[in-house]
């Protein structure tokens, strides 16, 4: 049975956090900093939209405003956190392996499969706002042993393709979950099929720049579709330069999410 | 309501797991105790996540996963 939504950009999760008050151990770059976040799905305070999709339970659309904004050292366990860095530099500090310190600009990304227990901390150093996106995915296992991977994505080179950024693909960054995210930077005029594996998979279509067709709907900036049960995803570029985050995920038969979906049926 | 299968919960704010046959005595809570006879104002040990924004799991242990999760 295939199912769909779309998810407009004001209809997201909007969050400002300020390095203040309670939030200054959590949030890092006191006094000035603070962080914006529009989810897609219910995560921390915003608790009004969809529980998750698939595997998928955060996608939030971060920016980190004010040298030395972040999040402090705390710990995670279990999910496999991915971030998508797009603009300014992210310093990455993560206790997996002999631990690292890594630094991201536009184009990296990095999977942090958090496993049996690891810490990090994620801070915009320069005055540049660093912007990002994560995904929180659903482990295929607990506790794993912890791993962290990081890639570029080549944007002045791979356009007009979809490219596989995390999965099963050659050059992809492995993820302990039956998941693959893909970015498409193509100009108008241009289609593309994309095709989940199965009638199993669902796509998590999200338009970070541009204006797009999505299997019939018109999506804009930062617009978002979820289609599961289709065969194919066609995508027809409206703009120049659209840039867009495909998430394929085995839809697991999870309560919380048919419980919302029966709710909110027909919305 | 004895043979009913323990449950598996992870807190969606972190990631950390709860394992109603392994409790968490390291944090006070005996092995077998049931989700539902946790206090509803208990919190995540590490981040401070509420009880219900926990999610009820059916997921696996990797190799050797439980005796960690057992001393978490
Ligand atoms: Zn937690």
């Amino acid at each position: 049975m295939s199912q769909s939504f779309i998810l407009r950009n004001e209809e997201r999760g909007h969050d400002l956090i300020k390095s203040d008050g309670s939030r200054s151990s959590y949030i890092a770059g006191h006094p000035d900093g603070f962080v914006t976040r529009a989810s897609s799905f219910n995560f921390h305070e915003y608790q009004g939209g969809r529980p998750g999709f698939g595997t998928i339970r955060v996608f939030g659309d971060e920016v980190f405003h004010g040298a030395g904004c972040g999040y402090n050292m705390h710990p995670h366990h279990n999910f496999a956190i991915c971030a998508f860095v797009f603009g300014g530099q992210l310093t990455h500090v993560n206790t997996a392996g002999e631990g690292m310190v890594d630094q991201l600009r536009a184009g990296d990304y990095y999977v942090f499969s958090a496993g049996s227990g690891g810490k990090h901390s994620e801070l915009s150093i320069t005055t540049e706002d660093m912007q990002a996106i994560y995904l929180w995915v659903m482990p295929e296992q607990l506790y794993l042993p912890p791993a962290y991977h990081r890639g570029h994505f080549d944007f002045r080179r791979r356009r007009n393709e979809i490219v596989m950024l995390v999965g099963d693909g050659d050059g992809a960054l492995p993820i302990p979950q039956d998941l693959r995210v893909s970015r498409l930077i193509a100009d108008r005029g241009r289609s593309f099929r994309y095709a989940p594996r199965t009638a199993s998979h669902g796509a998590y279509v999200f338009v970070r720049e541009g204006r797009i067709g999505c299997a019939g709907e018109e999506l804009g900036y930062r617009d978002s579709m979820g289609l599961s049960g289709v065969a194919a995803v066609d995508i027809d570029i409206l703009d120049d330069d659209s840039d867009i985050l495909i998430v394929e995920t085995i839809m697991i038969d999870e309560a919380n999410i048919k419980t919302w979906e029966s709710e909110h049926a027909g919305h | 309501m004895a043979d009913e299968p323990y449950k598996r919960l992870m807190c969606l704010g972190c990631g950390f797991s709860y394992d109603e046959m392994l409790g968490l005595p390291e944090h006070g809570i005996a092995p077998g105790t049931r989700w539902a006879d946790i206090p509803d104002d208990w919190v995540c040990p590490d981040c401070g996540t509420p009880k219900h924004l926990f999610e009820m799991i059916v997921i696996g242990y990797a190799t050797g996963g439980a005796d960690m999760a057992r001393n978490a």
